[in-house]
């Protein structure tokens, strides 16, 4: 495409098509760019290629057959999904939880935290070639997933939460199993850092590539760390804690220039934190139950039902017909590994719900992505994509 | 790299009330909406929304900096509703305060349009996109509004409550982007001199895609 | 000097040669060389593309089925592995990759959503990857284990055991 640049010079543009199907786009991205050489004139962005219609389906089932479609939101971590859906809607209902679930949840959050950065870091480092700290974080991630099987049965798409607590309590060693791979995570951040953070090519290829300052980053509506990583203190488990986040001790890791080495970086600390939260959570882990008494949203026990004509209505109600949160429009956030991650929800008092949209952390990431990247080389486009962490089904739902 | 230490911006600050928020859009026809028992969702008129807006965003007190979502509505079927068909909800957040606010307009069917507000937060460029796309609710003065998660080739808006939710539509040919690209370029100061002799990109037939 | 002609032994002449030979059909070598080299390429959109990789890790480690070497051309690669849902905007771009891949290929569908469309019985999703491309071997799941993967791939090797070239050459329509 012969173009005259805003120089006055006459030069032929090549158009590239970078995905929907290419190692770097991480499945379904597409990228069309025009390239001067092996600089980025300008390029536009496509999505929609994992669109499965999440909003859509939603509304045909009830509230706790959202739960298994929450799980494929973002499936590197799927367990925040299900607590962000969970939380909203017991919004709705004003239940508080017993101390038990909410413990266990925060442990959940941050284990999965923890992995969804393993997995961002580690597939980032592999569109930069180092393939060895993929194989680091990766075997740790399994390990993780063993607790999951344990917990819940899946690897990937748990479902661990039930509206009003848990899907069922913790397995006896739980906590060991828990404090022991927290440790074997921390070894492994460790180690890659060593290999990394001194890195001169690391560096090279990272540092003031694909920045993104606080005052863009605001106006393009980023948040979690890619808004971090760019200075912005901004995290919801401290602005507007939930869970008692307050009482936990850790702190947010900040960036500097909003980069692609300071938002691998903020990544990478922040497993670290999440590291010292599991720990506190767990110390502080007491039996108890872990679903509400709530006879809207709990099933009653088995011996109630046998025995009690009014539970074994209510167990067929919830069953059958499923909750029913008050008729009205909430929004409720948490922050997922990603941003915040909301759900808007509409109900109309009926047992199915009116509308759910789901506010994606890497919706607005992925919109910012292709203006920022005019005027960068074609090898930094893999590197900075990685270090915004799009998940395509949370994008595209 | 070090946590928290440097911090260059400052703690978040207490915010505005909910009666502030809607003492402040009040004059521009704000009204709290009912609906939205858990937090604050105000409706605003759609002759007043790129008002209001710039008013939350600029505002000393409000400093609305994040707009988090562009979620459309459709109250088709909604028992008892006796409003406009459509509606779309901003759910707005501070970087600064620690407030938030909802802020919705309410449209009909029959004119189902709404100010685009690409200019006032670049995150709403492509989510307008998306609520055109699966509600059919146009984005007036918005350059791009093409569809985002839905292919070229369909028609309809899928999360309508009365598009139904199987009917499927196929695609032939995946949607070259040239325009979007040289549109970009240009609003970049280039100069198109000539166009492509063969589209680039990935427009190949294909027979057998509808079986 | 008088000719002598070799005495005729009882059996062929290739038994002087002893172990030096295997007599085998041509099917059997070709298709046990292509059984134990598959290079996959992934087409991994969704949730499925994760146990995929998890399938390369190391704790699974596909590699000792032969089918490590994974390439991101469809021209480098012989099995396309479907992991994921297919919507409608993303048909046309497999098809496309399945039409880019030689002869032989073979089509490996992973988990729910590449097999049926999974749960996403919607206006997008494409209900089934074999409504646009053959498939070889079906996977259950969603996600299936990184076993399954590995199982899939031990059936797909058996399945390329029993190939005739003949039929192949009829069937995908090359030589
Ligand atoms: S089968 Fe399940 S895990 Fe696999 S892509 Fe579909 S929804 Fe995701």
């Amino acid at each position: 495409m012969r173009v005259k640049t805003p120089q006055g010079e006459i030069v032929d543009l090549m158009t590239i098509n970078l995905g929907p199907s290419h190692p770097a786009t991480h499945g379904t991205l597409r990228l069309f760019a025009a390239l001067d050489g092996e600089t980025i004139a300008a390029a536009v962005g496509e999505m929609g290629y994992l669109h499965r219609g999440f909003e859509k389906m939603v509304e045909q089932g009830t509230y706790q057959q959202v739960l298994p479609f929450t799980d494929r939101l973002n499936y590197c971590s799927a367990m925040m999904n299900n607590i962000a859906f969970c939380k909203a809607v017991e919004r709705m209902f004003g239940v508080e939880l017993p101390e038990r679930a909410v413990t266990l949840r925060v442990i959940l959050l941050e284990l999965s935290r923890m992995i969804d950065h393993l997995v961002c870091n580690g597939a980032n480092l592999v569109d930069l070639g180092a393939l060895t700290n993929f194989w680091y974080f990766f075997n740790p991630r399994e390990r993780v997933y063993q607790i999951w099987e344990r917990l819940c049965g899946a690897r990937l798409t748990n479902t661990v939460t039930r509206i009003g607590g848990m899907y069922r309590d913790t397995y006896p060693g739980f906590e060991q199993d828990v404090l022991a791979v927290v440790k074997v995570i921390e070894d492994a951040v460790t180690e890659v850092l060593g290999l990394i953070e001194r890195n001169r090519i690391f560096i090279d290829r990272t540092r003031d590539i694909g920045t993104v300052g606080a005052a863009e980053a605001i106006s393009a509506g980023w948040t979690g760390p890619c808004l971090r990583a760019a200075g912005v203190d901004r995290d919801l488990r401290k602005d507007e804690p939930y869970y008692g986040y307050e009482t936990y001790e850790f702190e947010t890791v900040l960036g500097t220039t909003g980069d692609t080495f300071d938002r691998i970086m903020v990544r990478m600390y922040e497993i670290r934190e999440s590291a010292k939260i599991v720990r506190q959570a767990v110390a502080r882990l007491k039996p108890g139950p872990v679903n509400t008494a709530d006879a809207r949203l709990s099933l009653p026990s088995r011996n109630q039902v046998y025995h009690d004509m009014e539970a074994l209505i209510n167990s067929f109600k919830l069953i059958y017909e499923g909750v029913r949160p008050p008729a009205g429009e909430c929004y409720d956030a948490i922050e997922a590994a990603n941003g915040e991650l909301g759900f808007l929800i509409v109900s109309d008092g009926g047992t199915n719900p009116y509308r759910i949209k789901v506010r994606a952390p890497c919706f607005t990431q992925w919109s910012h992505y292709p203006g920022m990247l005019t005027g960068s080389m074609v090898a930094d486009v893999a590197s900075s994509l990685g270090s915004i962490n799009i998940i395509a089904g949370e994008l595209d739902r | 790299m070090s946590a928290a230490a440097d911090t260059a911006c400052p703690a978040i600050q207490a915010g505005l009330t909910a009666e502030a928020i809607l003492a402040l859009l009040a004059p521009l026809g704000g009204a709290k909406d009912p609906a939205d028992r858990w937090g604050l969702t105000v409706i605003v008129p759609r002759e007043q929304l790129r008002a209001a807006m710039q008013l939350l965003r600029d505002g000393e007190t409000t400093r609305f900096d994040l707009c988090l979502d562009v979620a459309g509505i459709d109250y088709l079927g909604y028992p008892d509703w006796r409003g406009p068909r459509f509606a779309v909800s901003y759910p707005l957040k501070s970087t600064v305060f620690r407030h938030r606010v909802t802020i919705k307009v309410q449209v009909d069917e029959d004119d189902a349009s709404v100010p685009s507000l690409h200019d006032v937060w670049s995150s709403c460029d492509w989510a307008e996109r998306e609520t055109w796309d699966q509600y059919g609710i146009v984005f007036a003065g918005h350059p791009n509004l093409k569809r985002l998660l839905n292919h070229h080739e369909f028609v309809g808006h899928p999360l309508r409550k009365d598009y139904p939710c199987q009917k499927r539509q196929k695609l032939s040919v995946n949607d070259p982007m040239v325009d979007q690209l040289q549109a970009k370029l240009r609003a970049l100061g280039y100069e198109i001199l000539e166009q492509p002799a063969v589209t680039p990109g990935m427009p190949l037939t294909q027979k057998e895609i509808a079986k | 000097m008088v000719y002598k002609p070799v005495p005729a032994t009882a059996a062929a002449p290739e038994v002087n040669l002893g172990d030096a030979f295997v007599t085998t059909t041509v099917d059997a070598v070709v298709n046990w060389g292509r059984r134990n080299s598959l290079w996959p390429f992934p087409f991994g959109t969704a949730c499925c593309a994760i146990e995929f990789m998890g399938m390369v890790s190391s704790m699974f480690d596909v590699s000792r089925f032969g089918a490590e070497l994974v390439r991101f051309s469809p021209r480098q690669a012989d099995l396309l592995i479907v992991a994921g849902t297919v919507t409608y905007k993303q048909a046309p771009v497999l098809r496309r990759i399945y039409d880019q891949m030689l002869e032989p290929k073979w089509v490996i569908s992973a988990g729910a959503c590449a097999t049926s469309g999974g749960f996403y019985d919607c206006y997008c999703t494409v209900p089934g990857i074999d409504e646009i491309i053959p498939v070889d071997i079906y996977i259950a799941g969603c996600p299936p284990r990184p076993e399954a993967f590995l199982e899939a791939i031990v059936q797909l090797q058996k399945k390329i055991d029993r190939e005739n070239r003949n039929e192949r050459a009829i069937i995908g329509g090359a030589a």
